[in-house]
């Protein structure tokens, strides 16, 4: 029984782990949190601005440096890492890898993304749309007033004017609380006599052909709460991605980390990996510090999928040494001036990470492989600066399924 | 274009000039207050926070030394909740020379600076986070001041005697009839109108820039000299009372808490222009290890933000133009009747924010030997309102670091948290925007701490934005100018100090503002100030 | 580190944490205690973002209604030590006024030991609502929390009484029992020790007092030092190379690391004992993927089991083996809990402000045990036991009871699937 150890439960970390599992290998994953997909906002972005907006993610990436991630993969690993998560998650996400499409976000900006939840179908950007967007008073991550001033700023991509504006609702998501977050109102969101109040109020402040924009709380756990929704507003209902807590996210984080445990990957959480053993250009192990001691988990392969600056698995220290705080691990991108003056999105700190080869195994920047067993997946890798490019989810889902395949082949 | 018809005004916002502007209004002239940007962005929003007990200067500046020690406690009294009495402590790195003790406890005892040594363990005790090499320890009561709070508190006084306090108003130049100073004219950066304030005294208390408001008044060559320094604010209170090496005043020997954070600072470098002040690589680093000889980890600590500031100090022939610290810190009052001929100006210059009040009560008492309206000085005696209450039997009293908590455990229940970090409320936020409603962000920070903690914005940026476009007093232009602006001058103040956890913000707020929020993708925003 | 051990001054490791906090919500969306009452901020504010505008004191009592269960540590992606920084905290704010409820309930040992003596009538004490009520106003329990049952033997009685089995050939290892196996709940004990003897293993089972939690629980952190540390020199008379192994989740654990964590302990003897700690099911499991573990003579239990994974199980960072261990039976399968916290979180729920939110916390846990349940439901967690069987019904017990049970060596079957 071949064994692996996945480090990471972000997107690529749960993505490679049921794959590897499903192939009937052995997983444990390892991880010190919940994954990032808790804070993400629950689309699948591919690539969003190359630096001027994308309409065709993956024909797009052709013009990307060779440095970037997507070059490394190749459309066709692109194209297969879109094509597993959809197997995966089937209709709780929609869209076409071929297309983006584009989406309100919070403050009123129209946001490029790939793959959508359903209930964010209906607030897509197209010709003639009229948006009412909903906030509540006990809310204070979502401004609907805000959102739709901006968005009347704009046009569609064709062309046309937005039509949109803003109404407040006076309803807590528990009572007599003034100060919500996101994940209180979804929860409330998940009783239907909870909705069924919402829509009354918000029912005669509708107008003919307006599309209801909320903020992302509609229902936690209830997979019906959108639809159920809509048929007591007699309106098209999507929800609008909102900071931390980031529902839609934790909606994705919670199904696919069902589906690792439903194909048997050993998932052991709290800790970080702190240190290893290799032997003959191999990792042998990965320590991870439980209560009380350090316990090594053996593999035959290992993914290492920690996330990248955010997650601690990169760090600068204070006399601006970047290190890769496991395995030490040679790093791409490194060079003077890495963080300056100007757009803190788009330092060049940012783009230093792990290097891969095409079956995402580690190299360093001459191309060697410094253990033979390592690959790499998902936000640790170099030459992309995600938040910008929204290109975060499109790099995991494809880095993830080329480490899992290279690792089912016996690469 | 504006007019008004004061006797006095007073350029420059700073401690200086607030409080010129008190006294000046409390002994009964009808004043006006110009700065052309807010209060206290000069060097009163950009200093140590220290309130000095004079330790600091019981060897290099007795004089100084002795001011100190009487200021402290008058500030201390009447500008209760700018002040925090954390007591301070002297301490011998394990490097230092022991014997500067001695020279140390002698000096505050000649000039009436209480000192007292304790035991090294006593003061590990009192501050765990200390060095244990420490070789010596003397208390004193040193405490800390939010130089917002003290402008504002100041100008508010002034206000109730009728001055009226003009920020964002740029001096453009000062008229004189004949050899009398007659108007002073401005350009308000908020409107766009000029402003012409008609009057018979100008007090330049412009610090930094005080050379260059003479100038505008045809008095040239008054030399200023700043002395740019470098201060760090670590994200939590690692030392609870202020900490000073006991040492020859040097870099980097002073930690202070103020409010949740810590300051560590500061270098003294001579700056040509106080417009331009850099922040450089290696003064970083020099603050860092610093911060080391004190705090052993403080590497490891959390760097939240980094500031440079310009001492304005006045030129001693005494003392070679490059080093501006020993320079006197002692306050000078320029007569430009003698100097220059032009009669009703003055311009001060040096001091230091501990002694603010004093230098003001000088140059109110030299403005009226020349008008020859001599009033007394009430400034000590009177209590400046503390702007949180009206109560007029309301006794405020000094800030202490958990107020805020516990104003939070009161009403978190119906009121909302805006800056998470630093525990400010929509009702704190609306109640400070309603008073000033063209205010910047930024302006809206300086008096309520928006921003100012770990996540620097991260949360609270869109929050605040969208709360003063909910309550109607910007538009949707403005609304994203003021987001965007925001989030702009943050970084400033990070990029030279970040590593460690502020990378993971960073990234965080990253994600937050461009992944989610797609801010750099909005429309256009207005143009903001 | 600097500063004297055991005194305040321990938390500052805690403390530095705070500086890893992104505020990233993390904690607040998976908090048992604030999901289901407004009453508690939520760790994210009463941990990293109040200690900012802590100087040794605490003025937001709202932190009280923090559950200690330690799952926002536990979920926190930067590694800030929030329960802890809580825990310190609220020992800081009740330093002045301990209610004498929190010193009683405190000290189980006592308890047990005052119980056993008369436990037929202690028991029917602890079930007389007119009983109950008294004790609640007076010492402020609440009258419908879950109190353990005293058994009339101690696990130490049992042991003297029993002739001892002939030595294994394994090797030896030590057995940490914990209060509650002693006093209450003796029969996981006997059988954690009989399946190790069966497996080879020779137990030995040294004089060994309380692990100090329920004292540390409510912040009587000085009495908690001074008995944790007189159970790891108990623990040390024994070989100090063997493991011990405990099937008490919550008292294995303030031994691995919430003594040295929130107490502030660092003696090295302490910080070996607690290297050598192993929950049960955690050496079961490792002893199998090591291949040491025979499963081929097992009986089957054809049985649906609902499992809770104690908040403190999931603060050693151990996974859930418990849920693998149990699936070794064939027939078996484990339905966890999908919550965080059955809400009894050590002695909390027992208080009477706190029972409500305690029963609301623990909702989801009942709900689906019962709904799962083929007459049994599993916790590895002896207080959580007790609070799941309160709410549903439902005996519960300790997983090994079912590894005993295929093993072939227990008298009664706990339950079998028919």
């Amino acid at each position: 029984m071949t064994n692996t150890v996945v480090i990471g439960a972000g997107l690529s970390g749960l993505v490679a782990a049921i794959r590897l599992a499903r192939g009937g290998h052995t997983v444990t994953l390892l991880t010190k949190g919940l994954g990032g997909l808790q804070l993400s906002q629950g689309t699948i972005d591919v690539l969003g601005y190359a630096p001027e907006r994308v309409d065709a993610p993956v024909d797009a990436t052709s013009s990307l440096p060779a440095t970037h991630p997507y070059k490394v993969l190749g459309p066709a690993a692109i194209t297969a890492g879109i094509a597993y998560v959809q197997e995966l998650l089937g209709d709780r996400l929609v869209g076409n890898a071929d297309r983006n499409v584009l989406l309100p976000t919070a403050v009123g900006a129209l946001r490029p993304t790939c793959l959508v939840p359903p209930s964010m179908t209906a607030g897509v950007v197209t010709g003639g749309i009229r948006y009412v967007l909903v906030g509540f008073r006990q809310l204070k991550d979502f401004y609907p007033k805000l959102c739709a001033g901006n968005l009347e700023r704009q046009t569609t991509p064709a062309g046309d004017q937005i039509t949109a504006r803003g109404v407040i609702l006076d309803l807590p998501a528990i009572e007599d609380m003034a100060d919500s977050s996101a994940l209180a109102y979804a929860r409330a969101l998940d009783d239907p006599s909870y909705r069924t109040k919402l829509a009354a109020i918000l029912k005669p402040m509708l107008e003919d052909g307006e599309v209801v924009g909320l903020p992302a709380i509609i229902g936690h756990r209830d997979p019906g709460a959108h639809r159920h929704l809509e048929q007591l507003l007699e309106h098209a209902v999507f929800e609008v991605p909102l900071p931390p807590p980031g529902v839609p996210g934790i909606r994705l984080n919670e199904a696919l980390t069902a589906l690792a445990k439903d194909a048997g990957v050993r998932i052991v959480a709290g800790a970080k990996v702190v240190g290893f053993e290799s032997a003959g250009g191999k990792i042998v192990s990965v320590g991870q510090a439980t209560a009380g001691r350090i316990r090594q988990y053996a593999a035959d392969a290992f993914v290492y999928a920690p996330g990248g600056f955010e997650s601690g698995a990169l760090t600068m220290d204070s006399y601006g040494t970047v290190t890769e705080t496991i395995f030490g691990l040679p790093l791409h991108g490194l060079g003077p001036d890495l963080v300056t003056a100007g757009d803190p999105g788009n330092q060049a700190l940012f783009r230093v990470g792990v290097g891969v080869d095409s079956s995402m195994r580690v190299v360093d920047p001459a191309g060697h492989a410094p253990y033979s067993n390592l690959y790499a997946a998902g936000g640790i890798l170099a030459g992309a600066i995600r938040w910008t490019e929204k290109s975060g989810e499109g790099i995991a889902l494809a880095s993830a399924v080329v480490a899992a395949d290279s690792i089912l082949k016996g690469a | 274009m504006r007019s008004l018809d004061v006797d006095v005004v007073v350029i420059g916002g700073g401690s200086t000039g607030v409080g010129v502007v008190r006294d000046v209004a409390m002994r009964g002239y009808k004043a006006v207050l110009v700065d052309r940007v807010d209060l206290a962005q000069g060097t009163s929003g950009r200093f140590h926070g220290l309130l000095h007990s004079g330790g600091r200067y019981v060897v290099s500046d007795p004089n100084s030394a002795r001011e100190c020690a009487e200021e402290n406690v008058i500030i201390t009294r009447i500008q209760a909740n700018a002040v925090e009495t954390t007591g301070g402590l002297f301490v011998t790195g394990p490097d230092d020379d022991p014997e500067f003790g001695d020279k140390f406890l002698a000096g505050a005892a000649a000039n009436g600076v209480a000192a007292t040594e304790i035991a090294v363990a006593e003061a590990l005790k009192r501050e765990p986070r200390l060095n244990p090499g420490i070789k010596r320890a003397v208390s004193v009561h040193d405490g800390s001041v939010d130089g917002w709070q003290l402008v504002w508190t100041a100008a508010q006084s002034a206000k109730e005697y009728g001055a009226q306090i003009l920020t964002y108003h740029k001096v453009t130049s000062i008229e004189r009839d004949g050899d009398t100073v007659s108007a002073v004219m401005c350009h308000d950066a908020k409107t766009g109108e000029d402003v012409k304030i008609g009057c018979h005294f100008v007090l330049n208390c412009a610090g930094a820039w005080a050379g260059e408001i003479a100038g505008m008044a045809g008095c040239h060559d008054v030399q200023v000299v700043p002395g740019r320094g470098i201060m760090v604010a670590m994200n939590h209170r690692l030392v609870n009372s202020v900490v000073n090496r006991m040492i020859y005043p040097s870099d980097g020997d002073i930690i202070v808490p103020v409010h949740t954070v810590c300051i560590i600072g500061t270098t003294d470098v001579k700056a040509p222009d106080p417009d331009h002040l850099p922040i450089p690589h290696d003064e970083v680093q020099q603050m860092f290890d610093a911060g080391e000889v004190l705090v052993p980890g403080f590497r490891k600590a959390r760097a939240l933000h980094v500031w440079a500031g310009a001492r304005p100090l006045v030129k001693d022939s005494r003392v070679g133009a490059g080093d501006t610290r020993h320079m006197s810190r002692g306050m000078s009052v320029l007569d430009h009747s003698e100097r220059d001929g032009l009669k009703g100006l003055l311009t001060i210059s040096g001091g230091k924010l501990t002694t603010y009040r004093l230098m003001a009560e000088h140059i109110v008492n030299a403005m009226e030997e020349q008008l020859g309206t001599p009033h007394p000085c009430r400034t000590a005696d009177e209590v400046c309102p503390s702007g949180t209450t009206k109560d007029a039997t309301y006794v405020p009293e000094n800030y202490h670091v958990t107020h805020r908590l516990h104003d939070r455990e009161h009403d978190r229940m119906h009121d909302q948290i805006l800056c998470e970090c630093e525990l400010l409320s929509r009702r704190m936020f609306t109640d400070k925007l309603a008073e000033l409603p063209n205010a910047s962000l930024d302006d809206l920070r300086r008096q309520l701490r928006l921003g100012m903690g770990p996540c620097q914005g991260g949360f609270c940026t869109a929050r605040a934005a969208g709360v003063a476009h909910e309550v109607g007093t910007v538009d949707t232009e403005r609304a994203t100018g003021l987001l965007r602006l925001f989030l702009e001058h943050r970084w400033l103040g990070l990029w030279p100090i970040l590593y460690g956890d502020q990378v993971r913000q960073t990234a965080l707020d990253n994600w937050i503002f461009s992944g989610t929020l797609d801010v750099e993708h909005l429309p256009e925003g207005a143009e903001v100030v | 580190m600097m500063f004297e051990p055991d005194s305040h001054e321990h938390d500052l490791l805690n403390r530095a944490s705070l500086d890893h906090c992104v505020k990233c919500t993390i904690c607040e969306t998976q908090c048992p205690v604030a999901a289901v009452t407004p009453l508690f901020s939520g760790p994210k504010y009463v941990g990293p973002q109040a200690e900012r505008f802590r100087h040794g004191e605490s003025v937001d009592h709202s932190l009280d209604y923090c559950s200690s269960c330690g799952i926002c540590t536990h979920v926190c992606p930067q590694g800030v030590h929030i329960a802890e920084l809580n825990s310190v905290a609220r020992a800081a704010m009740k330093a002045d006024h301990m209610p004498l409820r929190d010193q009683l309930i405190s000290r189980t040992t006592f308890m047990g030991m005052a119980m056993t003596p008369v436990a037929p009538i202690a028991n029917a004490v602890l079930k007389f609502k007119p009983a109950r009520i008294a004790v609640e106003k007076v010492v402020g329990i609440h009258r419908d929390a879950a109190m353990p049952k005293a058994h009339t033997q101690t696990l130490v009685g049992w042991l003297r009484g029993r002739t001892a089995p002939k030595a294994g050939s394994r090797g030896k290892l030590i057995f940490f029992h914990g209060c509650a196996q002693n006093y209450f709940e003796v029969e996981t004990g006997i059988k954690t020790i009989e399946v190790l003897e069966h497996l080879g293993f020779e137990v030995i089972v040294p004089k060994q007092g309380c692990c100090g939690l329920p004292l540390q629980s409510n912040g009587i952190f000085d009495t908690a030092r001074s008995w944790v540390r007189k159970l790891v020199a108990q623990l040390r008379e024994a070989p100090q190379d063997l493991p011990i192994i405990s099937c008490s989740t919550s008292c294995g654990g303030m031994l691995k690391h919430e003594a040295n964590e929130i107490l502030g302990v660092k003696d090295a003897d302490l910080l070996e004992v607690g290297g050598r700690m192993r929950d049960i099911c955690e050496f079961l499991l490792e002893m199998y993927d090591n291949g040491e573990l025979d499963t081929s003579g097992w009986l089957p239990n054809q049985l649906t089991i609902p499992y809770h994974a104690p908040c403190q199980l999931r603060g050693q960072n151990i996974g859930t083996p418990a849920v693998q261990l149990m699936e070794l039976v064939p027939g078996i399968t484990v339905v966890e809990s999908g919550a965080y916290c059955c809400g009894i979180a050590g002695t909390y729920g027992l208080k009477k402000e706190k029972y409500d939110v305690a029963m609301k916390v623990g909702k989801p846990v009942f709900d689906k045990v019962v709904a799962v349940n083929e007459g049994v439901a599993a916790c590895d967690s002896e207080t959580c036991r007790w609070q799941i069987e309160q709410a549903t019904s439902v005996p519960t017990v300790h997983p090994i009871a079912f590894i005993h049970q295929a093993m072939g060596l227990s008298r009664l079957p706990v339950k079998t699937g028919s």
